[in-house]
């Protein structure tokens, strides 16, 4: 098994690389060459940082061109990560309306919870869709890490985990070979890693 | 729901960790015993978060404890925030890349009022958190830097209001009277403070058994708990805290068992 963390320039990939090492994936490269992310089994878009400015260095990388045809043509697995699930919607409202990546149908907005504080820190309890893959093996609902101020929403059929931070709001998706989660598995303990350890399995 | 946390603080000086009574240090290991006898990585099972701070006197040698900082958190899955002595960007990157997700900042917030904003701008208030340390002189909680060694002459409650412009993500808040001594935190603190930093609140110094670590959580406007009472906490301590605090109903992550 060989998973390519996409290497755009932003957010802390330590914890990440490490976890899937801890799960027995063998081989973790970061990366942002094309042929590295071609040999890959499975994709992670990592992303802690401002989405516009995430999009520019995906750009100026030609990412999107190669993301584009790695996961919509040749349909290879990825898991997007607190930004990285961020980056694979349609657009986001940070810092004025940007586009994203546009993989999966949703777009991301500012939390409007007053009088609740944002960013939105914290472990929270996701509710684990029906018949999903990404929560096998973890009760419905389970702890896990956020860190945002930003939040997905979709009016479509995605399989979505629900969160509630003042109001719900979506903690992951996962359709077809592409999944997102808001939360961030690799600092979410042993619930964490087994989300990383079902995306590995059965996806 | 969001959860409250149990936090561990671990103290390094010089290449050792150490257990900390009123700011004085003794010291009890350094890496290699503290993976050893206190199976650390095993004991992070049971913890929401890490705090590693730097309090070592003298030089506080930041590529040096940040190897520390990168080794300790390998196989740790949990948010990591790491300080002391950070006086530059570059510091702070240099923890970032080397594991920690959050940075603590304590003196800067008193002598570089410009550092953090700079932080907070880059890397987003949420990986900054804010730590006070603070004594009773005269009766009054007065706020010390410098490890607590030096007096800054603002009582807490200017201090806090101080800090409001800051956008700072946390509040950690040590008592350096109750520090180390396993008598309990300063709870009156939290009830006699008047903020309105919106930032979650974590109250530190004095934790001594799990029942202190509950005294704390039932505060409604304390959003976590702080210990670093390597002695007390380490071993199967924490693990049977964290049991015994979930089974009195309160509002703690819960994580599955350790069987990956």
């Amino acid at each position: 098994m060989k998973i390519v963390i996409v290497d755009y320039g932003m957010g802390n990939i330590h914890s990440i690389t490490s976890a899937l090492k801890y799960i027995g994936v063998q081989e973790v490269v970061v990366s942002h060459k094309s042929e590295d992310l071609q040999s890959a089994d499975k994709l992670l878009l990592p992303g802690v940082g401002a989405f516009n400015q995430a999009m520019i260095n995906i750009q100026k990388l030609e990412l999107d061109t190669v993301l584009k045809n790695l996961v919509l043509i040749e349909k290879k697995p990825i898991l997007g990560i607190c930004l990285g699930m961020q980056l694979l919607c349609e657009s986001s409202d940070e810092d004025g309306l940007h586009s994203g990546l546009g993989f999966i149908k949703g777009d991301v907005r500012k939390f409007d919870i007053s009088p609740l504080s944002v960013p939105h820190v914290g472990f929270n309890q996701v509710k684990a869709p029906a018949n999903s893959r990404l929560y096998t093996g973890l009760e419905e609902l389970s702890d896990f890490y956020f860190t945002h101020s930003f939040r997905m929403q979709s009016g479509s059929p995605i399989n979505a985990g629900i969160c509630e931070y003042g109001q719900e709001f979506i903690a992951s998706f996962e359709l077809d070979n592409i999944a997102g989660t808001q939360f961030h598995p690799e600092l979410s303990q042993t619930n964490g890693l087994k989300v990383l350890e079902n995306f590995v399995k059965s996806f | 729901m969001l959860r409250k946390r149990i936090i561990f603080t671990l103290i390094y000086e010089n290449g050792f960790f150490h257990q900390s009574r009123n700011f004085r240090l003794q010291r009890v290991g350094n890496i290699r015993w503290l993976e050893r006898n206190y199976k650390f990585q095993s004991v992070a099972f049971s913890l929401d978060e890490l705090i590693v701070l730097n309090a070592s006197k003298e030089d506080k040698d930041m590529q040096k404890f940040a190897q520390t900082l990168k080794r300790l958190v390998d196989n740790v899955f949990i948010p990591i925030a790491a300080g002391g002595g950070i006086r530059s960007l570059e510091d702070a990157k240099t923890l970032f890349d080397n594991g920690a997700d959050k940075i603590v900042l304590n003196s800067a917030l008193f002598q570089d009022r410009e550092l953090v904003k700079a932080l907070t701008t880059k890397y987003g208030s949420q990986s900054v958190v804010a730590s006070v340390d603070y004594k009773i002189v005269e009766n009054k909680r007065m706020v010390f830097i410098e490890d607590g060694t030096l007096d800054t002459g603002k009582e807490l409650q200017v201090y806090l209001k101080d800090l409001e412009g800051l956008n700072v993500g946390e509040l950690y808040l040590n008592s350096i009277d109750q520090d180390g001594t396993g008598f309990g935190y300063d709870t009156n603190v939290v009830e006699e403070l008047f903020t309105s930093l919106k930032a979650p609140l974590i109250i530190a110094g004095g934790a001594g058994n799990e029942k202190h670590l509950l005294e704390g959580l039932k505060i409604e406007s304390v959003s976590a708990v702080a210990t670093a009472n390597l002695f007390n906490f380490m071993g199967d301590g924490l693990p049977n805290a964290r049991k015994k605090i979930l089974a009195e109903d309160i509002n703690l992550a819960s994580f599955v068992n350790k069987s990956l």
